[in-house]
């Protein structure tokens, strides 16, 4: 019995499990949302929770702010299910509503959790209302225009409600919308088609405090195909350019072997005579190096210097018998070089050619660079540059030694300068013997005094010339009883006559030729030499006049005139014959053994030795050679 | 009238400076704390939806506005305060309260401003938020905030009905 009732309560219970839930009071609903569309009226939606197997109802309950007064829904229906639509009685802007949905069944009630709203928050307003989009032209390129209007509820007139729009737009087949704001004007403006494509585009709406409307309905449009002006200049430029670079393409695939050379030139193999590549490769440079080498240079032998061109005093002969000595540029040769330069006396000139410098050298050049000296060929100048400082200094002994030993050396340059060569003079060729014999015979008359120190040998030297003149040996040269008064034109170097000047004063002096010297042209021998023999009367040859001659001696050359007439100086050792009216003193040697000097102007007295006229800047010499020492005229007075 | 638009754009800046200058966890706080059931500016008697705001005159909107600014000029300042650096609100009440003043003179007709003598009660203003206590700033801060939002908001709505009825032409068409 108790476990039929049992059974029957456990069958019951089972039964009314199975057939469904039990009854419960509703669960509790909640509020979704509250939305105002132009902040007049407002819906509040709510969602019920489970009914609890009964039927239930709902409502919704608010209350207004500061208020306790309890208002419900004034409509259920408007808004649909489960909503509550107040309407603009009901609406208080700025005013706090307190809303709570209670759902009631059979079994009990429940409550939603209470909202608090402001209608002025919950604005949303519908979607903007008759969107047009419309394509339009600008310049020849296509925009749209979309053109919308507010909802219609939304009163923006009034400005009780502003409103805030956005549209986008989209081509067809994109995804991405693009967006533009509008601002609160109702038109918009779209550039940048694309040519041909078809847009989408939507607007929408938002009050200033508020949510965002919906989207409006799409609006479709298509652009007109505009891009086929645009696309046939790019394809005509597209076309062109590609054949301009075929072409250039051919050109260079036709020059390319030009342009390989240009670009790559070749690379040029060594170019350096005698030079073995194999002997390169072997790697022996020794033999590389030898094989280099040119046989022939550097010249191992020196050559002759004799060899070498020497220029020496021209002299020719004036009215026959005068002999103009011509002196040539080239007298300036190097007088005292050093043993080096043995070879090329005559070719160093410009280093000796300074007057101070030949002075230098000239009193280097005593008794230990005798020798030295001898070696110099070049004897013209160096006659003329010793003639110039035995007018400063006396030096002139060392000199006319080397003078006297460059004879003794059998040289025939032993007088350049005053030897001048004498091309003119070609008809009495001197041979070597003569002139050698002449040298010889200078050096002899030299020598003989160069024990004598000082200005001894000078005179000595002048003497030679004596000697050489009076040993002539070319009778037609020679002419007693006019002496020849050979006109030595040195320029300026041949200035025997600073012989006696210096002589004067001191030392022994040899007895002077006090007769009537003539200088005689000897010879010229084959290298141009001229040789000078002083005529001596009474002296005879020369072998035997050792003697200065008495009388005047004109053993110096002053100098030569412009005519190129070699003057000499009469040195007059004592008694003056020589009616020269000036005299000019040598500044240097201060004694002027009443040489003649004839100035210019001056026509030459019977001297034999007629000089030319002296200029006045004889002095001044083109090489400067000539010192003060003037040019006199030989006279044979 | 120009004037009323400027203050229009006034106001609207005033409250979008505002609104923009509160952080997240104030809007948060906002948008879930009860409002508060009264504001300061409660008694001031101002049409509450579009019906009442149609039938009110200009000058009635502009006096309304004019005192609702008035309010707040004073506890503005306090408005300052808070987690983040506020932007000055005062010299801007300040600014559009005297533009509407003028705006108000501008329209008088020899009409009585002050209908309701009501402007000029300033007491309950000063002494209602002193009379708050500290551990509620920061909830009281909130209230205020909400508070002055609600009020700019409603001078604004009414300038810019008050600008739309003045000159039509200005942003009003449909």
């Amino acid at each position: 019995m108790m476990r039929k009732v049992i059974l029957l309560l456990l069958l019951l219970c089972f039964t009314a499990h199975t057939r469904g839930k039990l009854h419960s009071p509703p669960a509790k609903p909640g509020l979704t949302s509250c939305r105002s569309p132009e902040k007049e009226t407002f819906t509040c939606w709510w969602k019920p929770g489970s009914d609890g197997g009964l039927p239930t109802t709902h409502a919704l309950y608010y209350r207004k702010e500061s208020s306790e007064t309890v208002y419900e829904c004034p409509d259920y229906h408007t808004a649909g299910e489960n909503s509550c639509f107040f309407n603009k009685n009901d609406t208080s802007i700025w005013v706090n509503y307190n809303i709570t949905v209670v759902a009631t069944n059979a079994l009990g009630r429940a409550f939603s959790d209470p909202v608090e709203i402001d209608v002025v928050y919950i604005v949303k307003p519908n979607p903007p209302e008759k969107v047009t989009v419309t394509v339009m032209e600008d310049k020849g390129w296509p925009f749209l225009r979309v053109s919308w209007e507010p909802p219609h509820k939304a009163d923006t007139r009034s400005g009780w409600i502003t409103l805030i729009y956005e549209l986008r737009v989209k081509l067809e087949e994109e995804i991405d919308w693009e967006m533009h704001l509008a601002g609160q004007q109702k038109m918009f403006n779209i550039f940048s088609l694309r040519s041909g494509g078809k847009y989408l585009v939507e607007v929408r709406c938002k009050p200033d405090h508020g949510f965002w409307s919906e989207w409006s309905s799409t609006s479709y449009i298509k652009v007109p195909d505009y891009f086929h002006r645009e696309k046939s200049t790019w394809i005509l430029i597209t076309v062109f350019s590609t054949f301009t670079f075929l072409i250039l393409m051919w050109l260079l695939h036709m020059n390319r072997h030009n342009l390989k050379h240009c670009i790559l030139p070749p690379v040029p193999g060594p170019k350096i005579k005698g030079f073995d590549k194999q002997l390169l490769k072997n790697g022996k440079s020794n033999q590389i190096f030898s094989a280099l080498v040119v046989p022939d240079f550097p010249p191992a032998t020196s050559s002759n210097y004799e060899d070498f061109q020497v220029e020496y005093l021209e002299v020719y002969v004036r009215r026959e018998q005068e002999l103009v000595l011509e002196e040539s540029k080239d007298l300036h040769n190097s007088c005292l070089k050093s043993e080096s330069s043995t070879s090329d006396c005559d070719s160093g000139r410009g280093s000796c050619d300074s007057h101070t410098l030949l002075m230098a050298k000239c009193r280097e050049a005593k008794e230990g660079e005798r020798q030295t000296d001898r070696e110099c060929s070049p004897m013209r100048t160096e006659a003329q540059r010793r003639l110039k400082d035995w007018e400063e200094e006396a030096l002139n002994y060392a000199h006319a030694g080397i003078v006297s030993l460059e004879m003794s050396s059998g040289r025939v340059k032993t007088w350049p300068s005053v030897f001048s060569p004498l091309p003119r003079y070609s008809s009495s060729p001197l041979d070597q013997q003569s002139s050698l014999q002449m040298a010889k015979q200078l050096s002899l008359s030299t020598s003989s005094y160069l024990t004598q120190p000082g200005h001894s040998t000078k005179e000595a030297l002048g003497q030679s010339y004596w000697d050489l003149c009076l040993s002539s040996k070319q009778p037609h040269l020679l002419n007693p009883p006019t002496p020849v008064c050979r006109e030595l034109q040195a320029h300026s170097d041949v200035n025997i006559s600073s012989i006696g000047h210096k002589r004067a004063p001191a030392g022994p002096r040899s007895p002077a030729l006090h007769t009537t010297e003539y200088v005689e042209v000897q010879r010229v021998d084959n290298k141009d030499t001229l040789l000078l023999q002083p005529v001596v009367q009474g002296c005879g040859r020369m072998g035997g006049c050792f003697q200065m001659p008495h009388g005047e001696v004109y053993s110096k050359v002053k100098g030569v005139d412009s005519d190129n007439v070699l003057l000499l100086q009469r040195e007059g050792m004592g008694e003056d014959r020589c009616p020269c009216v000036e005299q000019e003193t040598n500044e240097v040697t201060g004694s002027c053994h009443k040489s003649c000097t004839v100035s210019t102007t001056q026509k030459p007295s019977g001297c034999i030795y007629t000089a030319v006229p002296v200029r006045d800047e004889m002095a001044t010499m083109a090489n400067g050679y000539v010192d003060t020492a003037t040019m006199c005229t030989l006279h044979t007075c | 009238c120009p004037l009323i638009q400027h203050l229009h754009l006034l106001a609207q800046r005033l409250f979008s400076d505002f609104e923009s200058s509160l952080q997240t966890e104030e809007q948060r706080q906002l948008n879930k704390i009860f409002l508060q059931d009264f504001c300061n500016s409660d008694y001031i008697i101002s049409p509450i939806d579009k019906h009442e705001t149609q039938r009110s005159s200009v000058l009635k909107l502009l006096s309304i506005s004019y005192r609702l600014v008035e309010s707040w000029e004073f506890p503005s300042r306090s408005l300052s305060g808070g987690s983040a650096p506020r932007i000055q609100i005062s010299p801007k009440l300040s600014e559009l309260k005297t533009g509407i003043l003028l705006l108000i003179k501008a329209n008088q007709d020899g009409a009585d401003l002050f209908p309701d003598s009501s402007a000029l009660q300033l007491a309950p203003y000063g002494n209602y938020y002193q009379s708050l206590g500290a551990d509620e700033s920061l909830r009281r801060t909130y209230e205020l905030l909400a508070c002055f939002k609600k009020d700019m908001h409603k001078v604004e709505t009414y300038l810019t009905v008050a600008k739309c009825r003045l000159s039509p032409e200005a942003n009003c068409t449909l």
